[in-house]
């Protein structure tokens, strides 16, 4: 009895020491709503290597479930959420937003040189960026990172806000979000969903939004060629091999300053800069339309080169259509200007002089940064049946 | 009894948790704890720094302007009067330091600081070997700071970047400073590395007395004057060495020669 009595106490103090461990932080809440429907939302975790950022671009009030990413792939891939009545002019996400290209239009997609054009028949002002890893994306949306937690503009600030401006903006779907909402509180079978996912069958587009950005985030590209010999489950040829050197060497090439590498496995600091592709600035639109820093004329976000292969056309206007012209870009064509970011360093001998080799074998490594599972995963794939 | 008895095992345990309770209280000196909070500022000659303003010179005549700084300090060592050294617990023993992000010119160490006097405050400008580990940082603002493998891995120290004009031309430079690599015959290629370079160095404050109240902050603010990396002991002429030093340890080493002297004291408040 004595010894029980020991054992008890010891258990207790050891048991103690576990109980922190077992506190969630936030704990979803199960709710009966009309006595058929459970809400229980079950928490998603993101999957990436153990060399990926472990900081995620999450907001508190729209963290990632199973049941929201499955309800905003629903509504990413179905037409009838631009609101539209007429069956040849309804849009979703995915007309532009192709799962084969990285999530962007394409050169070969629906639209000429990969330039989308809204149902208005307006031009984006800028062309497409991959709506891919930005769960670990930091520094603000679009190319000048407008949409940021600090716009004193307080409607553009998230991914979910992103949503309704694609919803509304003419060089995109040119509807509104009355008529988006509505036509997805008629169709009946969304209804069980949004109480699955958010504990409401009371549709709302901010809801909507929210169920669509849980679904961005949680697209992922991280087993490319480049991942698994980083995994050391392959080897890199001899040519994609100089090719990372050239990438990673300020000597070669110096990408990786801007666009990380082994390191910085994002493929970018989604940092801005003026790359030095013009002398002239004009652009509305750019770094400077958004800091009022001089500096900032002509600047724009690194994009990851990840899956770069398939997110033609590049640069910010779309200006080249193959890799091959960006490297000869960055091989001879840099230009001066006051602007001009001191990383590159090359600015003055315009650029970094690489010889036809050379070009090759950066041209090899860029294509190990390709991922098949991100353009095939059926997770991020149209679903077969609609509500 | 030669027979295990698991018995023992929770009553060492607990025979261990009142090993501490002293019978007869000894008469010492009770130790007191204060904490202490760094400032950064990022100064040229005296005067706050202006980005991207061709607004200086250095030592050489060379016109130059700067667009950002970013650093590792690390391994801070404050020197008590009584010949004892106190140093932060990791993660603390690492700082990262970025004149774009403004939450990282404070840093409010959490350890406990004995209090007391102490003589002057030291540290690592960079990372060591041990901590210069690739991968060691996996999030940005510091997983920015990579420093490839080939090059000898870890992290960049520093990045000083700007421009300076060499005869009315506009010319980037990076001061990325990181392992040096040493080449055979002088061929820039990573296929002739030979060896790698720590060029990692320890800054002693000058005029870093300072006291650690019981219950109290106090702030420490550490100046970087940015022209100091230009001259003494070796004065840094752009027009001679260029504008990149990432894989030329001679200059890199010369640039950390100059970085002995770059900080100060700006102010101490109690």
């Amino acid at each position: 009895m004595n010894r029980l009595k020991k054992y008890k106490l010891f258990f207790l103090l050891l048991s103690l020491l576990f109980l922190p461990a077992c506190k969630k932080d936030t704990p979803l809440q199960e709710v009966n709503i009309d006595n058929t429907t459970v809400y229980k939302p079950t928490p998603y975790k993101i999957q990436a290597p153990w060399y990926f950022p472990t900081q995620m671009n999450i907001p508190a009030d729209n963290p990632l479930t199973v049941e929201g990413i499955a309800l905003g792939r629903m509504l990413f891939y179905d037409r009838r959420m631009s609101g539209r009545q007429a069956v040849d002019s309804q849009m979703c996400c995915a007309t532009c937003h192709l799962q084969e290209h990285a999530f962007e239009c394409g050169l070969d997609g629906p639209f000429v040189n990969g330039q989308p054009i809204g149902i208005g028949g307006v031009p984006t002002p800028h062309v497409m960026l991959p709506l891919v890893n930005l769960v670990w994306q930091n520094n603000g949306y679009l190319w000048n990172g407008l949409i940021r937690p600090e716009n004193p503009v307080t409607s553009k600030r998230r991914l979910e806000d992103l949503v309704w401006m694609g919803v509304v903006a003419p060089h995109e779907m040119y509807s509104d979000t009355n008529k988006a909402r509505a036509a997805i509180q008629n169709i009946p079978g969304y209804k069980p969903l949004f109480v699955k996912a958010f504990g409401t069958g009371n549709i709302t587009f901010e809801l909507m939004a929210k169920a669509i950005a849980q679904f961005i985030r949680s697209i992922v590209s991280c087993n490319s060629k480049f991942d698994k010999y980083l995994l050391g489950e392959t080897s890199l040829t001899a040519s994609e091999s100089n090719g990372f050197v050239l990438f990673v060497t300020e000597q070669g090439a110096d990408c990786f300053h801007c666009h990380g590498g082994e390191g910085n496995p994002l493929f970018s600091t989604y940092l801005f800069y003026n790359n030095g592709k013009d002398t002239v600035f004009n652009d509305p639109r750019d770094r400077y339309a958004v800091t009022g820093n001089p500096a900032d004329h002509g600047a724009y976000k690194a994009p990851s080169l990840r899956n770069c292969e398939l997110t033609g056309p590049y640069m910010h206007d779309g200006r080249y259509t193959t890799l091959d012209q960006v490297i000869d870009f960055y091989s001879e064509g840099l230009v001066g200007s006051p602007y001009v970011s001191p990383l590159m360093h090359k600015i003055n001998a315009g650029g970094a002089h690489l010889t036809m080799q050379q070009k090759a074998d950066l041209k090899a490594f860029l294509l190990t940064l390709t991922d098949n599972d991100l353009l095939t995963n059926p997770a991020y794939s149209s679903p077969v049946t609609f509500p | 009894m030669r027979r295990f008895r698991p018995i023992l095992i929770p009553l060492v345990f607990i025979a261990l948790l009142y090993s501490c309770k002293r019978d007869t209280p000894i008469v010492i000196t009770p130790v007191y704890h204060g904490n202490i909070s760094f400032q950064f500022a990022h100064d040229v000659n005296g005067q706050p720094l202006i980005a991207d303003t061709m607004l200086y010179t250095n030592a050489a005549g060379n016109n130059y302007l700067v667009t950002n700084v970013q650093y590792f300090i690390s391994d801070v060592v404050l020197h008590k009067d009584d010949g004892t050294l106190v140093s932060f617990v990791a993660p603390n023993d690492v700082h990262y330091l970025d004149t774009d992000i403004s939450s990282t010119w404070n840093w409010t160490v959490p350890d406990s600081i004995p209090a007391g006097n102490y003589t002057s405050i030291s540290f690592t400008f960079g990372l060591n070997e041990i901590k210069n580990q690739s991968n060691a940082f996996l999030n940005p603002p510091e997983s920015d700071m990579w420093w490839p493998e080939f090059l000898g891995g870890g992290y960049h120290y520093m990045k000083l970047n700007g421009k300076w004009d060499s005869a009315g031309s506009l010319n980037p430079f990076g001061f990325h400073l990181g392992i040096g690599q040493t080449y055979a015959h002088n061929v820039i290629n990573v296929d002739s590395i030979t060896g790698f370079v720590q060029n990692y160095f320890t800054v002693t404050l000058p005029a870093s007395a300072f006291t650690i109240n019981k219950s109290k902050t106090t702030k420490v603010e550490i100046v970087m004057n940015i022209e100091s990396w230009f001259e003494t002991p070796n004065v840094w002429n752009f027009n001679y060495w260029g504008g990149s030093i990432m894989q030329n340890q001679t200059a890199m080493h010369t640039v950390a020669e100059n970085g002995a002297d770059v900080f100060t004291i700006g102010y101490i408040h109690y």
